[in-house]
């Protein structure tokens, strides 16, 4: 068993790792995240589910927000795992409780908070034996996903994407197992994760073809449909992706292309950008401009941003482990989701 | 070494913890006057310590142990760590404060980590005010992949790829680096200070022989972030006289030939890696955060517990708990950290606002560092310049660019404070010690200058060296921290800063070497007869004149062969002429073997023969002594038999009348030589 000195190296340890942007990508977060969360939850000793949700939520949940706002996949996984407590501890205490089931729920909950230490005892394996289960589903996000492959590449078709995703990656090469298409990858300056991708399609047997980001809006037109990766999908179904997306997905506005986006439910974030530039991130500007011209970088501003908003207008499918949803359906997705007391940790 | 105990060596390297060892103290008094209050480790830089920055690098690379040196300031520095997130019980770096109040360097720092016997690994040595977001990890391996290669690396200093006259590189700082291309072994560390301009460079010219390929790079910042070997504590101690990491250890370790240690540059392009050397570089290294060259250190990644800053397009960052005013008017590059309140009308630019600031109606800021609860009221205007904590401007102040106001410091109202003035609570207690007079004068704050609720002293720098003259002076003020690039170039006009300038002094300089360098074999030959002769007077010893001879050849920096030339004439010029053989006997039976100290191998004693077969062709005088002479040095074992046979064998010009004279001289001897050879050589059958 682990200490709470341990635990508290271990909520530590995280925190910093996504502060210095060592632990990166929504998956490897999302992951990490719900690991420790389940470790938070199985060594915390709790009498009331109040005790527990603010534990979850103020002590660890709120600092690993904090530590990187713009992970969104940290936000997300920290609402789920408060919803599935919830949940669990309501019906729990229908079928579990001394069947007064026609009280409503809330009382239930106090019910149990009130009086009955064992009914926490009881509650506890099984809310922990619940985030394995919320754990593997993460593990097999890929596999719900790609599975729907077939449906949506077709033979001979010319489809272009962005930027590196694994979710897409495995989703195209699935497709090529039985289908022949092409893929068009833009570059994706300034960090080129155009160049990597293309190559791992290409090992995979993909005929695959770099264009540079100029060309995207003069081979639109050849293109049968985009499919791209994304960091976030926010709660009006706007998404938050790799730069160079927008230009991708208003070029296909311009040609009536659809742009299906491939994502795991675990990056649907319940909140609302209010501006273009909320969730982005400026890095360094290095790649975009060298440090080595001195008596320019004095003189100038550089934004060298990492990410895109891309209106939820622009999107026409999002495919997730649940299937395929359009943008306009997303509001049903995080009622089921999240639960509307924890969308602001 | 074999590939075994190779592996298990690894093995224990792998097992060992990772150490680095920060200089907390800078060891000179750039930030002066501020940092008779605060160690330089400690002051903010974009509202967050300095020390904070460094000690994220090592936690970032994993290091688990932190060896912090400290002079002045320990206690603060101590307490500061000890109430730091660092000192936590679950905090993977473990830091350890070391205090000499004694140490005056760098060298005595490390004396003192040999003394104490701490390090069992390479570790990491860096100073406490270096910025960087560079992967340490890989450095380190690079430096364990050289050292598996060239068992002789001990160090590996990180430097970054800049330009000339880059803003972050500290001007007058940043030594020249001569790289071998290849490997990035530094060859050769030449300091440059700005004035005076430097316009030559000397070099080893083994360096060559050595290196086919070698770039010399004015280019580079100097990160002082270094990798060491265990070594490298120890070979300070064993030079006890090494103060300096750069100007000191890395010349002294190259330019011995007895050490045969290397070291090693790492250059890093695409990250970011730069130290606070001095009021500008901390300018300019503010202006890198606030432009996210240092990502992922940047304000809105909060390194420090409990701050919350955070990005809004145009690069201002905001804490929470700022109240802006609907007039006050941001532009790029600000950072207002928390509980600060700006009024009416205010503007600002490219400046970081600390905490709890009280900023008044119409105030104007550009390129300020306002650290905290520093109160400003309405109508003053800040330009370039920094506001140390607890600052007070009353009314009308205008602070014009490159002023340094330290602690608690107040100035107004209707004050104009002119360019670069220094301002503190401290009186100077040197001056006062001088002269007890102007102490009692200085008491009262001088009104004129800072106004009537003013509250400080002017302080001067004063230059610690009793023999640094106006150009060290000159280059603390680039030091300072409104001096442009442009400023410099304008105030050296006498020569342009440029690299054209640099090559066509090298071909003017060509065609004057050659004359000067004569001038100066001449000046040689000179000092080596008077040398020579102050020996033969004195009566010394063989070995103490061949070590006379020897440090002056490597004053003057010339060869044995040119010290033979000078050498061998004055001990012939010794002999009496009148009394040929006994005086020879008995000058050679004594200086002989100094002769002999010069040569090293048969080359050596073939170019010996010829010099001495040149010497009595020119002067006539001597023709005589040639025969004698050169027996001599063969009973002296000076010359052996193939040296003098492979002479005697070798062509001579057709028509040197003279020079073949002389062999014929010594025909006999040459002849007697060849047959006790060949009887040699018969008793070997």
């Amino acid at each position: 068993m682990t200490g709470p000195r341990d635990l508290n190296a271990q909520i530590e340890s995280l925190v910093n790792r996504l502060r210095r942007r060592q632990v990166v990508g929504s998956w490897c977060v999302s992951i990490e995240t719900a690991m420790l969360l389940r470790q938070v939850v199985s060594a915390t000793r709790w009498n009331q589910v109040e005790t527990l949700i603010k534990v979850v939520k103020e002590d660890v949940g709120r600092r690993l927000v904090m530590a990187q706002p713009r992970e969104l996949a940290v936000g997300n996984i920290v609402c789920r795992v408060l919803r599935l407590i919830r949940e669990k501890i309501r019906t729990f205490s229908f079928y579990g409780g001394s069947g007064t089931g026609t009280n409503t729920q809330s009382s239930m909950i106090n019910l149990l908070g009130d009086g009955s230490p064992m009914g926490a005892k009881r509650a506890s394996p099984l809310i922990i034996s619940e985030l394995q289960e919320m754990i593997n589903e993460l593990e097999n996000t890929y596999v719900n996903i790609i599975d729907q492959a077939m449906e949506h590449i077709h033979s001979n078709e010319i489809i272009m994407t962005v930027g590196k995703s694994r979710t897409v990656e495995m989703f195209l090469k699935t497709a090529a197992k039985k289908r022949k298409f092409s893929v068009l990858v833009a570059e994706t300056f300034p960090t080129y994760l155009g160049h990597e991708m293309a190559l791992s399609l290409s090992e995979a047997g993909i005929d695959t073809t770099v264009i540079s980001d100029s060309a995207i809006f003069a081979v639109m037109s050849r293109v049968n449909k985009v499919i791209m990766g994304t960091h976030a999908v926010l709660a009006n179904g706007g998404l938050i992706s790799v730069s160079g997306a927008q230009m991708v997905a208003t070029a296909a506005k311009h040609h009536s292309k659809p742009v299906v986006v491939c994502t795991g439910l675990y990056k649907l974030s319940p909140l609302y950008p209010y501006d273009e530039d909320s969730f982005n991130d400026l890095v360094a500007p290095d790649p975009v401009f060298s440090f080595n011209e001195g008596d320019l970088i004095d003189k100038v501003t550089l934004l060298n941003p990492y990410y895109d908003y891309v209106s939820p207008e622009l999107v026409s499918l999002f495919i997730t482990n649940t299937g395929g949803h359009p943008p306009s359906y997303l509001y049903r997705l995080i009622n089921e989701n999240y639960d509307p007391d924890d969308t602001d940790i | 070494m074999p590939p075994p105990s190779k592996t298990s060596g690894k093995n224990l390297e792998a097992e060992s913890i990772l150490q680095a060892v920060v200089l907390a103290d800078s060891f000179n008094e750039r930030f002066r006057p501020i940092t008779l209050d605060t160690p330089r480790c400690l002051l903010p830089l974009c509202n967050t310590p300095l020390i904070e920055y460094t000690l994220e690098l090592l936690a970032v690379a994993g290091v688990q142990a932190v060896y912090l040196f400290c002079r002045e300031h320990s206690e603060t520095i101590k307490n500061y760590i000890k109430k730091s997130k660092w000192s936590r019980s679950y905090s993977p770096i473990k830091i350890i404060t070391i205090v000499t109040p004694e140490a005056r360097s760098v060298g005595d720092a490390l004396r003192e980590l040999d003394a104490k016997q701490l390090i069992d690994s390479d570790f990491i040595l860096i100073s406490g005010d270096v910025v960087s977001n560079i992967q340490l990890e890989k450095v380190l391996d690079a430096h364990r992949a050289r050292k598996s290669v060239d068992s002789n690396a001990i160090m590996t200093m990180v430097v970054k790829e800049a330009s000339p006259f880059h803003r972050t590189r500290s001007l007058g700082e940043s030594p020249i680096f001569v790289l071998d291309t290849k490997t990035n072994e530094c060859v050769h560390c030449e300091s440059v200070e700005l004035y005076p301009r430097k316009r030559r460079m000397t070099m080893d010219m083994e360096v060559f022989k050595k290196h086919a390929d070698v770039q010399i790079r004015n280019d580079l910042i100097d990160c002082q972030i270094d990798i060491c070997s265990v070594e490298v504590p120890a070979l300070f101690t064993e030079n006890f006289d090494y103060q300096d990491i750069r100007n000191d250890f890395v010349h002294g370790i190259l330019t011995s030939d007895l050490l045969g240690k290397t070291i090693y540059c790492h250059l890093v392009k695409d990250v970011y890696a730069a130290r606070v050397r001095n009021l500008h570089t901390y300018n300019a290294i503010s202006k890198d955060v606030l432009s996210r060259w240092t990502y992922p250190i940047v304000p809105d990644s909060n390194l420090q517990e409990g701050d919350s800053y955070e990005f809004m397009r145009g690069h201002i960052y905001k804490e929470k708990d700022v109240s802006l005013s609907r007039s006050c008017s941001l532009g790029e590059k600000v950072l207002i950290g928390a509980g600060t309140e700006i009024a009416e009308n205010v503007k600002i630019t490219n400046s970081v606002i600390g905490r709890r600031v009280t900023i008044g109606p119409n105030v104007e800021i550009d390129g300020a560092y306002i650290w905290d609860d520093v109160k400003i009221k309405s109508n003053c205007s800040i330009f370039r310049s920094i506001l140390a904590n607890n600052v007070v401007l009353e009314e009308n102040v205008i602070v014009k660019r490159g002023c340094l106001l330290s602690y608690d410091v107040v100035i107004g109202p209707n004050v104009t404070l002119e360019p670069y003035t220094k301002l503190t609570k401290h009186k100077k207690t040197s001056e006062s010690d001088n002269e007890g007079e102007e102490s009692n004068e200085n008491k009262a704050y001088d009104s004129t200058l800072i106004g009537e609720h003013g509250q400080g002293y002017i302080w001067s720098d004063k230059v610690s060296d009793t023999d640094d003259d106006e150009f060290d002076t000159k280059n603390i003020q680039i030091a300072g921290l409104a001096h442009d690039i442009s400023n410099i170039s304008l105030t050296d006009s006498d020569s342009p800063p440029s690299v054209i300038y640099e090559s066509s002094s090298d071909e003017l300089s060509d065609s004057g070497e050659s004359t000067t360098e004569e001038e100066s074999l001449k000046e040689f030959f000179k000092e080596v007869s008077q040398t020579l002769e102050r020996a033969f007077l004195d009566g010394h010893a063989v070995e103490i004149a061949s070590l006379e001879l020897n440090t002056l050849r490597m004053a003057s920096n010339t060869t044995f062969h040119d010290l033979r030339v000078g050498v061998i004439p004055t001990i012939l010029g010794q002999i009496d002429i009148e009394n040929l053989l006994t005086s020879a006997e008995e000058i050679l039976e004594q200086w002989g073997p100094l002769i002999g100290k010069l040569i090293h191998s048969r080359q050596d004693q073939i170019d010996t023969l010829y010099i001495l077969q040149d010497h009595c062709a020119i002067k006539q005088h001597h023709a005589k002594l040639f025969a004698p002479t050169l027996k001599k040095l063969y009973l002296l074992d000076v010359l052996d038999e193939d040296a003098i046979l492979e002479w005697n064998s070798s062509e001579l010009a057709d028509n040197d009348s003279s020079k073949s004279s002389i062999r014929k001289k010594v025909a006999p001897f040459v002849k007697w030589l060849e047959e006790a050879e060949v009887e040699d050589s018969d008793s070997d059958d």
